[in-house]
């Protein structure tokens, strides 16, 4: 241990680089050499690339400074790289690195991803056998691992979001991972879309943190998370003001004061905006169950186990931040208690057994906000822990199940209608303890890891307060009412007895009963062999109700893991078992959320109630269970179809998944979906209409209209050869009386030379001051005028042509005084250099300049 | 020998590995790909950012560098007239080696560390009467948008050989002129020089598109020329004008783009709301020499509404010149805004800043976005995409932050690799089935499963997922639009709007993919396509390597461009101050040179350095010919 510690100093720790590259290697070998591998090649790469990752992560769990260094905050760092550096108010330069930092929550996390990722991969080697997109498969699955493993060690949120969109990435592609559907294909994209709403405000958080606080690191937010308290204007925005609106418009629009919130409360909401998306809670979790089209295992990998849990790892992260808002913390809070009481009751009536798998999993999320958003943030990660080993056992016991259904019915939707199912307990009895065991877990009954999480939640939430913070500039920050914790504690009791209802009756469908899949058959044998049990397309000989083989227990490789998962929900809870004192887990986050507790406190009302409050949380799993049994173990169900008898309307809306799906499609997608056909049709006929269409219109209208004078015909040209001539023909019988004025000469003698325009037969009479009075015309066509400075003359002009017509003009000659004498032509404008050197022309000169240039 | 071994083993296994990539059996498809990957590794390593105290030796500057790769196109262009349009082989052998000879040349604008200011400066007389020169140089912006071209052009003309059977003379006569043409723009300091590569750019366009485009290109040829054309005569116009004054001032005429940065031209009146009163300003000289410049600029980014040539050209151009046109030709309109218009007329640059970054979000993000989600060609989909990635760009240099002008020019070079990617991409299905509609395909990715691959990455990049290059570029972007000084009130809203069209890419880029890819494949014609070709795969290869390389390492490329970019932004943000606190209402003013840094001025005609030039500046003026 000595020598690895020296090997690996905690400020430069590339262990890490271990875990992170051999989960890439893994997925860079399958992806490109998979199919000349084999498959045996491809299982080989990929247990061993998560394995050793494994292995790597629990050798820096073990490394992590501990007692009082751990208490003030050591971690192991590594720099990979530089990435960039970008530069924030006042020119500070912020380097974005590729980073990592580890503390004793993301080690937690890692040994999870890492862990549970093993046992998933193993399992999947075995499930995913006859998929012929085998290496494609642990190619993706590695890339996730990869992916999840920069997302929790990061130690700044840029690199955050590389894994945040990273593992977005290889959901989209594993939800989609037999894209010969069309079905799972857009079950893909929604979730990466829907996640993509989440990043939006994940990045609308990020650029609110480099501009406040100038860093990205959570280290250094933790350390300056303060100087987010500072009041934002979110209302009027831009420059809208009275100023720039109609009377009428700012009347209606503008509040009398301006509408401000703390920076820290914009920030907190637009991080758990990005929180709600990739951790499917409300608005946004609509992706998560349409996810479950994707291969089983990754459902539990993904959609149970890890990256959703992302969300609450980020809250709790960057706790610094959400303890200045409590207003941001209330939200966190009321969102999770309203999605765990939301998704529980869909849950209740679905069929199919991974979307009430998925449901589960949403509530269960709703439960760790609730637990992160009352301050309790190593009890919500807590949750995130037990959570990640009883979700991916049902799930893969799910998977099991389905593998089992899989001998007979193909079709997806088919093999996992629990109305097909029905005991299978006998079939397969190891899948039936460990996923008893997971269910008592989920439902949380003492001693199972759920009882202490989810009681730990609960408690903290009947029990915490979240102080006000100082006030700001006079805004006076939103306050923590003292019901709105009681409140949530008792919707959370409400949702935990749904929870224990819907999953056990899942459990009592799937697995008591009488089998109702098909007619068993000993020896049965498929008259269609060659098809895989993961064969998804539909196989047009599915005729459910016919004869088939004994369901069987999966392999080895696929049960092992079960038990695994089964043994850690049975007892992960004692690593944090507060009520007993037993909470080595607890000890080790203490110091992550020391700092970030501080705002947290005990109402004192609920002090000492501890064991009090226990007592709903235990009848909330007795009465869930008990009904669940009543229904389904003893009656069959008849309860659940009386229900859908004697209220139609309300079993199929919460069938429909309160048709939530078909509110959106019908707002917010066919507002978007209206406005992009507007601006389609707008730029066809508006903008590219008037730029390209109506100006080319113009063009060709102009070139008609001169077309028309281009005939071709000779006799339409001479016609107008006449007419022009006539013109010409009138213009030299008229006179025309025009001069020029030559008055270069004007500054050295004083004279200004006025000449005539010679024409045919002309003669020129001048009049004028200074001039010899006559009435004669002459041939003088040019007269010189002297002038003084500040004369000003008025010569007359008279021109008689060869056919006596007379014209008329007068012209006036004028010389400057001597002060406003006009400048040389073409004179050097940088004498008038002004002072402080900037050369300025006066404007009065520019015309001068102008002529100058013309001569 | 052994030293270099060591230093350069990962470049060595990179070559094997990327050798053993292809599954078929072809050698030079091996060859070619252990090529791309070992040299991309060994550029990285090479270019590695070191710390300024490892810094080389200052390498010395050739100064005729710029002129050879401007002229080495030109003149291969003038050769291939006199070679016979039999001998195929020749002249696609021809045109590839110089275009492949360029590009290694301009990898030599990276020997030489890109500090402040000018570079392989090169200044001759030209038109001495007019005060036109001959002056090319490079500084950290420019670099880069050079490196994509010389790179993107040989790419571009080695896939369109695939495709292109006639005329093949005339086509790499056009690609090399165009070439020429491009670099030239890039590089220009003088505006005549500018003006006449940015005019000569279009003619080989224009003739591609028109000789060997789709049904309609005559039509979209026609368009795509007046278009741009229109443009131009304003911006000459200004240039003219702007001339002009300089030489009123001064005495002097020059087109040079440093001497006339000086000029400050008549601003609005003060009486009217002065730069408070958008109209006042727009119709001050300065203000109409800024949109007549801007104007020819925005035409060719092409930002809303002078957007509509885009998608017609796109869609009748060639592979090889679409391509071209979307990863260079785009470039040069906001290169162009960024080094002229803002460097000419800072201080409507500045007052129009929040309108402008509003119509770059709502008119190119939001509205190129959606209405590329709408189109049933991929082409014009994609072309729609360009000006939603552009409008990305033009907010980073609106904003005038140096993140998001950093952001911006690296967001330029990062859709010269994606889109030219998605360009080369689409080609390949419009080869095998001549149509781009989108119904006519769907499951495409079991029939061909590389070529799925490699488009769903090119599609990640392409919506800027991170780790790919379009991330760090958006990024970028956005935390500039928030920090902005330039947007003051509006930088808020503005971030919320740049960043919804994060959300608007996933949606139009994942569907266009799902329907060509995913699902069942139904249309019979497309049950036996074949894979990509050993070219088309040679062709994409380097840049999707490319894709990770920008994504993983951008301070390679950010290192080399930040202090020409802080020059410009500190020019920018003192320019525009400048001529907002002390512009004249009728007067034109120059602004005194130490309102410039003297790297900046350095090379303008009658710009003389106060303090002794050292041996490097001497090396570096010697091209001057004062």
């Amino acid at each position: 241990m000595e020598a690895l510690k020296s090997q690996f100093p905690a400020a430069n720790f590339s262990l890490l680089a271990v875990v992170l590259l051999l989960p890439l290697l893994g997925a860079f070998v399958n992806g490109i050499f998979g199919k000349r591998l084999g498959k045996q090649g491809v299982r080989l790469m990929a247990l061993s690339a998560i394995g050793g990752s494994f292995l790597a992560s629990l050798l820096t769990f073990l490394m992590l400074p501990r007692g009082e260094a751990a208490e003030e905050g050591g971690h192991l760092a590594w720099n990979a790289w530089h990435w960039f550096t970008i530069t924030g108010k006042m020119q500070q330069a912020i380097p974005i690195d590729v980073s990592f930092a580890i503390d004793g929550l993301n080690a937690t996390m890692m040994l999870v991803v890492t862990g549970v990722g093993f046992l998933i991969h193993l399992y999947s080697s075995e499930y995913m056998w006859k998929d012929e997109g085998y290496h494609r498969f642990f190619a993706y699955l590695n890339l996730f691992c990869f992916s999840m493993l920069v997302l929790i060690m990061a130690d700044n949120l840029a690199l955050l979001f590389v894994g945040w969109e990273g593992v977005g990435m290889c959901s989209y592609l594993l939800i989609g991972f037999w894209f010969g559907e069309t079905k799972n294909a857009s079950a893909g994209r929604k979730a990466f879309i829907v996640n993509r709403i989440g990043d939006f405000g994940l990045l609308v958080a990020m650029s609110m943190l480099v501009y406040y606080l100038g860093t990205l690191r959570f280290s250094s937010i933790d350390l300056a998370a303060t100087n987010l308290s500072v009041p934002v204007k979110i209302w009027p925005i831009g420059n809208l003001s009275a100023d720039t609106l109609p009377s009428f418009v700012a009347a209606v629009i503008l509040p009398k004061e301006p509408v401000m919130v703390y920076a820290s409360t914009l920030v907190g909401l637009a991080l758990f905006l990005g929180c709600a998306g990739k951790s499917a809670q409300l608005p946004l979790y609509i992706w998560l169950p349409d996810a479950m089209a994707g291969p089983t295992p990754v459902s539990a990998l993904i959609h149970a186990a890890t990256m959703v849990t992302a969300g609450v790892y980020l809250v709790a992260r960057m706790g610094a931040v959400f303890i200045l808002s409590p207003a941001a913390m209330a939200t966190v809070a009321v969102v999770g208690a309203a999605t765990a009481l939301f998704a529980a009751s869909i849950g209740l009536f679905q069929h199919d057994l991974k979307k009430v798998l998925a449901y589960s999993t949403v509530s269960q999320l709703g439960f760790m906000f609730i637990g992160v958003g009352m301050g309790a943030f190593a009890s919500g990660f807590f949750h995130v822990f037990t959570h990640a080993f009883f979700k991916a056992c049902l799930f893969l016991g799910a998977g099991s199940v389905i593998h089992a259904m899989h001998v007979r019915i193909h079709d997806t939707d088919k093999s996992q209608d629990m109305r097909n199912m029905g005991g299978l307990r006998k079939y397969l009895p190891i899948t039936h303890a460990t996923f008893l065991i997971s269910c008592l877990s989920i439902a949380g009954v003492p001693p199972l890891a759920g009882f202490w999480s989810k009681d730990e939640i609960l408690w903290k939430a009947f029990s915490n307060e979240i102080a006000a913070p100082r006030t700001v500039n006079g805004l006076v920050p939103w306050a923590w009412p003292t019901w709105l914790g009681v409140a949530i504690y008792w919707v959370g009791i409400v949702a935990a007895t749904m929870t224990a209802f819907y999953m056990f009756r899942a459990y009592f469908l799937t697995f008591h009963g009488d089998f109702k899949g098909w007619t068993i058959v000993r020896g049965w044998t498929d008259p269609h062999a060659g098809h895989g049990h993961d064969d998804h397309h539909d196989a047009p000989h599915d005729d459910v109700k016919g004869d088939g083989p004994e369901p069987h227990e999966s392999p080895l490789a696929m049960t092992i893991p079960l038990m695994v998962l089964a043994a850690f929900a049975l007892l992960a809870g004692f690593l944090n078992a507060e009520l007993i004192h037993v909470a080595p887990l607890g000890h080790l986050l203490e110091g992550v959320f020391k700092a970030d507790e501080v705002a947290v406190h005990e109402r004192a009302a609920a002090h000492g109630k501890e064991m009090m409050m226990l007592v709903p949380g235990i009848l909330a799993f007795v009465a869930g269970i008990g009904a669940a049994a009543y229904v389904y173990l003893q009656n069959k169900g008849a309860q659940e179809t009386a229900f859908a008898k004697s209220f139609p309307r309300l079993y199929k809306l919460i069938y429909d998944k309160w048709r939530i799906d078909e509110l959106y499609e019908a707002t917010v997608i066919g507002m978007v979906d209206a406005l992009a056909d507007i601006f389609q049709m707008a730029d066809t006929w508006i903008v590219d209409g008037i730029l390209a269409k109506l100006s080319a219109a113009i063009v060709g209208a102009a070139g008609t209209v001169l077309r028309a004078f281009q005939t071709g015909k000779v006799q339409a040209y001479s016609a107008s050869m006449v007419i022009g001539l006539a013109g010409v023909g009138w213009f030299l019988v008229r006179p025309h009386a025009v001069t020029s004025i030559d008055d270069t000469k004007l500054k050295q003698t004083g004279e200004v030379v006025v000449s005539a325009a010679p024409g045919f037969g002309y003669s020129y009479n001048w009049a004028g001051p200074g001039l010899a009075p006559t009435s004669d015309f002459s041939a003088t066509r040019e007269i010189t005028i002297p002038l003084q400075p500040g004369d000003k003359k008025d010569v007359v002009l008279q021109v008689k042509n060869a056919f006596n017509g007379v014209d008329t003009q007068t012209i006036t000659v004028a010389r400057p005084g001597k002060k406003a004498a006009a400048p040389t032509p073409g004179a050097n404008p940088m004498d008038d250099l002004a002072p402080g050197g900037k050369v300025v022309i006066p404007g009065d000169k520019i015309p001068d300049l102008l002529r100058g240039l013309h001569q | 020998m052994s030293d270099a071994f060591f230093r350069y083993w990962p470049a060595i296994i990179a070559g094997i590995v990327g050798a053993a990539i292809p599954r078929r059996d072809s050698t030079k498809l091996r060859a070619g790909l252990g090529f791309i990957a070992a040299f991309l590794v060994f550029s990285i390593q090479a270019l590695w950012p070191e710390d300024a105290s490892a810094a080389h030796a200052v390498a010395s500057e050739w100064p005729h560098l710029l002129n050879v790769l401007i002229f080495l196109p030109l003149l291969g262009a003038a050769a291939v007239l006199f070679m016979p349009r039999q001998l195929l082989g020749l002249l696609r052998g021809f045109t590839l080696g110089v275009l492949g000879l360029g590009f290694a040349l301009s990898l030599m604008l990276l020997t030489v560390p890109m500090t402040t200011g000018w570079h392989f400066v090169s200044i001759h007389e030209w038109i001495p009467a007019m005060g036109v020169r001959w002056h090319v140089a490079v500084d950290g912006i420019s670099l880069w948008l050079i490196l994509l071209t010389t790179f993107m052009t040989p790419i571009a003309v080695y896939a369109a050989f695939g495709s292109i059977k006639t005329r093949i003379k005339e086509f790499c006569f056009a690609f090399l002129l165009l070439q020429g043409a491009m670099l030239g723009a890039f590089v220009s300091l003088d505006l005549f020089q500018f003006y006449m590569f940015w005019e000569l750019m279009l003619v080989p366009m224009y003739v591609m598109i028109g000789i060997w485009g789709g049904a309609d290109k005559v039509k979209a040829s026609v368009k795509f020329f007046l278009y741009t054309m229109a443009g131009s005569m304003l911006m000459l116009a200004a240039i003219v004008y702007l001339v002009w004054t300089h030489q009123k001032l001064t005495g002097t005429w020059t087109f040079d783009y440093l001497a006339l940065s000086r000029v400050v031209l008549p601003g609005p009146s003060a009486a009217a709301g002065g730069w408070n009163n958008a109209w006042q300003v727009t119709k001050s000289p300065q203000g109409l020499c800024f949109w007549a410049f801007s104007i020819a600029f925005f035409i060719k980014v092409p930002m809303w509404p002078l957007h509509t040539w885009l998608p017609d050209a796109h869609v009748q151009a060639p592979t090889g010149g679409s391509v071209i046109l979307a990863a260079v030709m785009l470039k040069l309109g906001t290169y162009a805004y960024m080094r002229f218009s803002m460097g000419l007329f800072p201080g409507p640059a500045s007052s129009f800043a929040a309108n402008l970054a509003g119509i770059a979000i709502l008119g190119g993000i939001i509205y190129g976005a959606l209405v590329a989600w709408k189109q049933q060609d991929v082409k014009r989909l994609v072309a729609y995409s360009s000006v939603a990635h552009l409008g990305y760009v033009m907010l980073g240099l609106f904003g005038v932050s140096p993140s998001g002008m950093q952001g911006a020019v690296l967001q330029m070079v990062n859709h010269g690799v994606s889109t030219g990617a998605l360009f080369l991409l689409v080609g390949v299905i419009y080869d095998r089935r001549h149509t781009r509609m989108v119904d006519e395909f769907g499951g495409l990715a079991k029939q061909m499963p590389i070529y799925a691959a490699l488009f769903l990455i090119v599609t990640f990049a392409s919506i800027g997922v991170p780790g790919t290059n379009g991330f760090v570029g958006e990024f970028m972007v956005i935390m500039g639009t928030y920090t902005s000084e330039r947007l003051s009130t509006f930088s808020g809203i503005h971030t919320i709007g740049a960043s919804a069209g994060v959300i608007l890419a996933a949606v139009y880029m994942l569907g266009v993919t799902q329907k060509i890819f995913f699902g069942p494949l139904t249309n019979p014609k497309n049950k036996h396509l074949p894979d990509l070709t050993v070219r088309e795969t040679l062709a994409v290869a380097p840049l999707i390597v490319m894709i990770f390389v920008i994504g993983f390492f951008p301070s390679i490329f950010l290192d080399r461009m930040k202090d020409a970019v802080q020059l410009e932004y500190n020019q920018f943000k003192n320019a525009s101050e400048q001529s907002i606190r002390f512009g004249d209402e009728k007067n034109a003013q120059m602004l005194p040179e130490d309102n410039f840094a003297p790297e900046f001025l350095r090379g303008a005609p009658g710009f003389k350095e106060e303090k002794p030039a050292d041996d490097d500046k001497q090396a570096r003026g010697e091209g001057e010919a004062q």
